[in-house]
């Protein structure tokens, strides 16, 4: 990574949000992504997940906690933003790059649509377009922050349930807020791969949330890829050419022994 | 709003009935979000549970139209468990009236009911008077004739058992919500109620507002900052288009529309000004004749004379006893007696209650003329789904009009803040304001009436018509000011209270309506809108100033609210008979001893306890108090519970009488009507949601909005779905005694089912956003099944509350 | 049987030794490319390919040269690489690559080695085919497989390329007058005396 002129995180206070989904429009708005033709699944949720050409959306969730009270749940689904980011990670073309504000930005320039980042994102963010053969996903609209501007969604939000500034100060204020709170209410974000940049504010234990995971990290599968299987495949063919080289100056080639007539 | 948006921030607790803030008021419930995070309570009683009560305390369930049955039971809680601001209400509310011992009620009907005529003779409804005119009291709340009495009295029999039968409420609930509320009933607390559409869509609309209103008198909840009965008003700007009379019944500044029972001013001003003989009352309408006669002087300018009576008669008048609402105009036009409709930004195909009869009575137009920004079913409705163009006579011109963005002008808000907005872009292609397209027009109708004469030509000629810029086109600030008005002679006005005089130039601006005159010498289009100008031509609707001096957020120098830049009106209740405010923590005015201090009060005079100079503080009432018998609602001075046209009961379980007794009961045989009928289990409502805009006739077109919410859907809930053996997304029709509906099923937890008297009675609702023009397979209007049918005192239509069938198509 | 040792005897056919050709260079270009989009550091492979985008066209449609030659030389090589008793004895005295031994059984056609070889690109080759189809098309499959098939991916590049080095080496200068096998086709009669006497001799019982 790195070194970052000002650690930014995105606050999602999901207990003031109103699902209005002026996020979701601003989004699209600011990132000029068209609409995708939909329908109605029975839900308000709409597109039904992100897609290349929805870097956020609302999820809607019907929901009866254990004592019997009934809760619409309300999240903002997004790039998360890790400070130990798998998609940097797997990310064979350097497309996905942290930048100097810690989030992870995408330069679609140089994506090559390998996908690696699609099935190693532990939050199931990168979305794959078919047709341009790239990877979308949010920047955090890195184009806002250079120009001192908030992200296109935090700028939507009219409650205040998304909000962003500098990290250790967005880190306490959701402390601060959690401890307000009370009950079931914790904070998301700041204890798992490196700490996200995107970080809830959550009503309910994060297990009760769809499509959340409740300990996300960097796969164990990416791990043994890039950090075995990766350097050990220059060390392991470095290695063996190295052995070859000693065993011929050792042993040298292995000759023909020919056979001598009647040497049977 | 008698209060404003920022103000909610400052309630303890608010109440939100009738209303789903969250999804169609953001901006408001911003505020109310604030207030929860300084620790307010906030409730939601609505039939659905909402995006608005996921963000609140606590939603309980309520079966559409029984809200007056909830709030009754609330005010015989508030009244019998002696829960009512006693100093408030014996100060400032009509409590102590005697009431004509004539009045009656009984049975669900008030004294002077005329079955045949649907209406009241209200000459029972009327208070004792003692020797000098002023209406007798009893400050001790005492005397059984008293208003106070009566209303617990009547009251009484809103029982929690009874209250709970008829609303599906539990008990539990009720009483949560009672206590909760009630609580505000003392000086240092303040209770706020949010409605919107979910109150005025129903037969008994006025009177849940004014149910509400009552509550808010006993708990001293009016004038006060966090209180008030506050309408949430959208981008529709429904503020701005009924300050200037969008409402047949009236004239700009809610002045009364003229009508043949007047037949002269003299006649007209007489009826329509109050007289009080309580010297403390201000009784503020006394001025009616000054803002009329300047309304005239604006209207016809010069040729208004006072031998001409300002043009009295050039104006059209309503027949006696006739309405002309939007329904009445469909049902007029659908018997073939109207020729020709202006439709400008309004798409009635699909908002007007029972759709089919009103594509069917604009078939029978000779011409249609559609502004709008985009084409929609109503001037589409030749090729619209059923109909053969071939047989359709209607012409139909479709005028393109710029978007709000696209135009200079003024729009007001629900806090009655008038903020003037600058244009941000050219209208596309050869789009018009419509200022501009109304410029042109009358201007080729009075050219043709100079030169070709006709019926009423003076009043054609001798309109005042120059709100054109130098170019030719429309000025919004040219017509702004002559709202506002004008001195028209030289002129000194002198202070009454303190004396001192003011000299005005002719040509000036009138800087305040209580400058205006009724001899001819003022000219003002809207008065409640005098003095958004000074008087040297400054628009204060510009003005963008931050300064918060009480800190309540009145924010007194940002934009002009009317009246006289006032941000919570009837402000003076804040305080006790003394000037002292009742919350010393949330002090919105104070009366120092010569003055008052803080927000503009609601008139200068002294607090009532000066008997000499001091006024009551409901200065726009005829007695100066607030009207906990207000005789001036056609069902009568105490709401009553009357169940909604179509219901789900056979019999009013308060009374006899099943509906409102006052409505107007539409007879064309396409208003077919389906009380407590098999056919149609079960209830239905009608609403927005916040991805669409009133018919979607704007937002349909905007591809990211009609992502998010595609096609109409009918919101089940799960019980009702698992009977019915339909899924979540199935297709399924929804149908009524008038229409039906094709739409996707989404099941939810978000509807329970009701006990009503004994019964469970399931509620559906469906979103009103969508039409067949677009997107083509979005379904069409629900308004197929909503009946022609409307409040007694606006002819507000009945969309929330009816009766349907769901099937599985 | 008085052919001189130096006599030339034809060891592969030219199908083969195509088939080797092909799988030798898609599998070297995939190695190569591979290692551009593994390492940043090594761009410059896929630049000089025309950038990541062409490289990794050019290295899915390398791995489907690679797939087909694969499955042919399976099908070519299978027989001949089957294992049998001797080959355990072969490798426990380290192939007389790596300490004197006199005690090698002869060989037929392929040395266990060879044979390990062989069977390591065969099974490794197919992971690695698969994989590759997976990841090419990774929207289509769950992310849990998806997510795998990268790794298994490096994992057979990684064992597949540490082979392909063994493998040079033998057949190159490790094993002199090897490399003709794959060239001309032919190696010396002495060669194949050391490196598959028993197909030798079969060979020529045959021809008597």
């Amino acid at each position: 990574m790195k070194e970052h002129k000002m650690e930014y995180v995105k606050l999602i206070d999901t207990t003031l949000c109103t699902a209005c989904r002026g996020c979701q429009v601003a989004c699209k708005q600011w990132n000029e992504n068209p609409a995708s033709k939909t329908q109605n699944h029975g839900s308000y949720q709409n597109p039904q997940d992100l897609e290349w050409n929805t870097w956020t959306l609302i999820r809607f969730q019907e929901y009866t906690d254990t004592d019997g009270n009934f809760k619409w749940l309300f999240r903002k689904d997004g790039c998360m933003h890790c400070t130990d980011a798998a998609c940097v990670r797997a990310c064979p073309s350097g497309a996905l790059h942290h930048t100097d504000y810690g989030v992870v930005a995408h330069n679609r320039e140089i994506c090559i649509g390998c996908k690696a980042c699609t099935s190693a994102c532990p939050f199931d963010i990168p979305r794959y377009n078919k047709t341009t053969e790239k990877i979308y996903k949010c920047d955090l609209c890195y184009d806002r922050l250079k120009n001192g501007q908030p992200a296109a969604c935090v700028k939507a939000c009219i409650t205040g349930a998304i909000t962003m500034g500098e990290k250790e100060t967005m880190i306490k204020k959701a402390y601060d807020r959690v401890e307000k709170l009370g009950g079931k209410a914790v904070v998301y974000g700041d204890k798992f791969v490196g700490g996200t940049h995107v970080m809830y504010i959550l009503s309910e234990p994060p297990a009760v949330y769809d499509k959340l995971p409740v300990k996300p990290s960097v796969p164990m599968s990416v791990i043994l890829w890039k950090n075995l299987f990766k350097p050990f495949t220059l060390i392991g063919m470095g290695a063996i050419a190295g052995a070859a080289a000693l065993h011929y100056l050792i042993k040298g080639p292995h000759e023909v022994h020919e056979k001598k007539e009647g040497e049977e | 709003m008698t209060n404003h948006y920022i103000d909610l921030k400052n309630a303890d607790v608010i109440l939100i009935m009738g209303s789903n803030a969250a999804e169609h008021h953001p901006m408001a419930f911003k505020w109310i979000l604030r207030a929860k995070e300084k620790g307010a309570q906030i409730i939601h009683v609505d039939p659905r549970y909402t995006r608005t009560s996921a963000r609140c305390d606590y939603h309980v369930p309520l079966r559409s139209g029984t809200d007056i049955a909830f709030l009754g039971g609330m005010i015989n809680y508030i009244a019998s468990n002696d829960k009512f601001f006693h100093d408030y209400v014996v100060n400032y509310t009509n409590a102590p009236f005697l009431v004509n011992p004539d009045f009656q009620f009984n049975d669900g009907l008030f004294s002077g009911y005329n079955p045949e005529k649907r209406k009241y003779d209200k000459a029972t409804w009327t208070f004792q008077m003692d020797a000098n005119g002023v209406p007798m009291k009893d400050f001790t709340l005492q005397d059984p004739r008293c208003v106070f009495q009566l209303m617990k009295q009547h009251y009484s029999r809103y029982t929690l058992d009874k209250v709970s039968s008829i609303t599906g409420v539990s008990k539990e609930n009720l009483l949560k919500v009672y206590e909760a509320y009630a609580s505000t009933g003392v000086p240092d607390k303040a209770g706020t109620e949010c409605y919107a559409l979910g109150w005025t869509h129903h037969t008994t609309g006025s009177q849940i507002i004014r149910t509400m209103s009552m509550i808010q008198l006993l708990l001293g909840n009016m004038g006060i900052a966090g209180g008030g009965v506050n309408a949430l008003r959208g981008e529709p700007n429904v503020q701005g288009s009924t300050d200037h009379c969008i409402l047949y019944g009236n004239l700009p500044g809610y002045l009364k529309m003229l009508n043949t029972s007047c037949p002269d001013l003299k006649t007209y001003l007489e009826h329509y000004t109050p007289k009080c003989n309580d010297p403390q009352s201000a009784n503020f309408y006394i001025n009616y004749p000054k803002f009329t006669v300047s309304f005239l002087k604006a209207m016809y300018g010069d040729a208004a004379t006072p031998e001409n009576e300002f043009g009295y008669n050039w104006l059209p008048k309503l027949d006696d006893g006739k309405h002309y609402s939007l329904m009445h105009l469909f049902d007029k036009m659908y018997e073939g007696k109207i020729k020709g409709l202006f439709s400008y930004g309004t798409d009635p195909a699909v908002s007007s209650p029972n759709s089919g009869k009103v594509r069917k009575a604009l078939e029978k137009l000779d011409f249609l003329v559609s502004a709008n920004i985009f084409d929609n079913e109503t001037c589409s409705f030749w090729h619209g789904p059923g109909v053969d163009p071939t047989q359709v006579k209607t012409e139909c011109f479709l005028l393109p009009a710029a978007a709000t963005m696209e135009k200079e002008g003024s729009q007001s808000n629900s806090g009655r803040w008038v903020q003037w907005k600058y244009k941000a872009v050219n209208p596309p292609e050869d789009a018009l304001a419509i200022g501009d397209i109304q410029i042109r027009i009358m201007d080729t109708i009075k050219a043709l009436y100079a030169k070709e004469g006709g019926p009423n030509a003076e009043s054609i000629l001798n309109l005042k018509w120059d709100y054109k810029d130098g170019k030719g086109n429309f000025d919004a600030l040219k017509v702004a000011k002559q709202i506002n008005g004008y001195w028209l002679a030289d002129s000194t006005y002198e202070d009454k209270l303190t004396g001192a005089t003011k000299d005005f130039k002719k040509g000036e601006l009138v800087p305040s309506f209580g400058m205006l005159r009724d001899d001819g010498t003022t000219s003002c289009g809207n008065w409640i809108m005098s003095g958004s100008f000074d008087e040297k031509g400054l628009n204060k609707m510009a003005k963008r100033e931050k300064d918060d001096p009480t800190g309540l957020g009145l924010y007194p120098n940002w934009a002009y609210c009317w009246p006289v830049n006032r941000r919570i009106i009837y402000n003076r209740a804040s305080c006790d008979v003394n000037g002292k405010p009742y919350n010393p923590k949330r002090k919105i005015l104070a009366w120092t001893g010569d003055k008052w201090v803080g927000d503009v009060p609601d008139g200068p005079w002294p607090p009532q306890a000066d008997k000499e100079k001091g006024k009551y503080p409901f200065i726009m009432k005829q007695d100066g108090v607030g009207s906990l018998f207000g005789p001036g609602m056609v069902e009568g001075p105490f709401p009553e519970h009357y169940e909604p046209l179509e219901g789900p009961l056979a019999k009013n379980p308060l009374s006899n009488q099943l509906i409102n007794p006052t409505i107007e009961i539409f007879k064309s045989e396409l208003d077919t009507v389906a009380n407590a009928s098999e056919k149609f289990p079960y209830v239905c409502t009608t609403y927005s949601c916040t991805e669409h805009w009133c018919s979607g006739a704007l937002t349909r077109w905007q591809a990211w909005l009609l992502e998010m919410q595609p096609e109409l859907y009918v919101e089940i809930g799960e019980q009702l779905a698992r009977d019915l053996r339909i899924g979540n997304a199935d297709w399924v029709h929804v149908s009524s005694a008038r229409g039906r509906v094709k739409c996707r099923a989404m099941v939810t937890k978000r509807f329970v089912p009701f006990k009503v008297e004994g019964k469970t009675v399931h509620q559906v609702g469906l979103p009103f956003n969508y039409g067949w023009l677009y997107p083509e397979d979005g379904s069409d209007s629900t308004n197929f099944l909503t009946p022609t049918v409307g409040d007694a005192n606006t002819f507000c239509p009945e969309y929330k509350a009816f009766m349907v069938n769901v099937e599985r198509a | 049987m008085s052919n001189h040792s130096a006599e030339m005897i034809k060891v592969t056919d030219g199908i083969e030794r195509i088939a080797h050709w092909i799988l030798a260079a898609t599998c070297l270009f995939c190695l190569l490319t591979g290692l551009g989009f593994m390492f940043h550091s090594w761009s410059g492979i896929p630049n000089m390919l025309g950038g990541y985008y062409a490289a990794l066209w050019m290295h899915i449609f390398s791995g489907l040269a690679f797939a087909a030659s694969l499955i042919y030389g399976f099908f070519m090589w299978k027989k001949d690489c089957a294992f049998e008793a001797d080959d355990a004895k072969w490798i426990l005295n380290g192939g007389g690559y790596l300490w004197p031994t006199t005690n090698l059984p002869p060989v037929y056609k392929y040395n266990a080695g060879q044979k390990a070889f062989f069977w390591c690109i065969v099974a490794f080759g197919a992971l690695i085919v698969l994989t590759g189809l997976v990841m090419w098309n990774a929207d289509s499959f769950a992310h849990v497989v998806a997510r795998w098939a990268f790794t298994l991916h490096a994992m057979s590049a990684m064992v597949i390329g540490s082979f392909f080095v063994v493998h040079f080496y033998l057949g190159t200068i490790g094993n002199p007058g090897t490399v003709s096998a794959m060239f001309t086709g032919k190696c010396s009669k002495a060669w194949c005396q050391t490196h598959c006497p028993r197909w030798l001799e079969e060979k020529e019982k045959k021809v008597a």
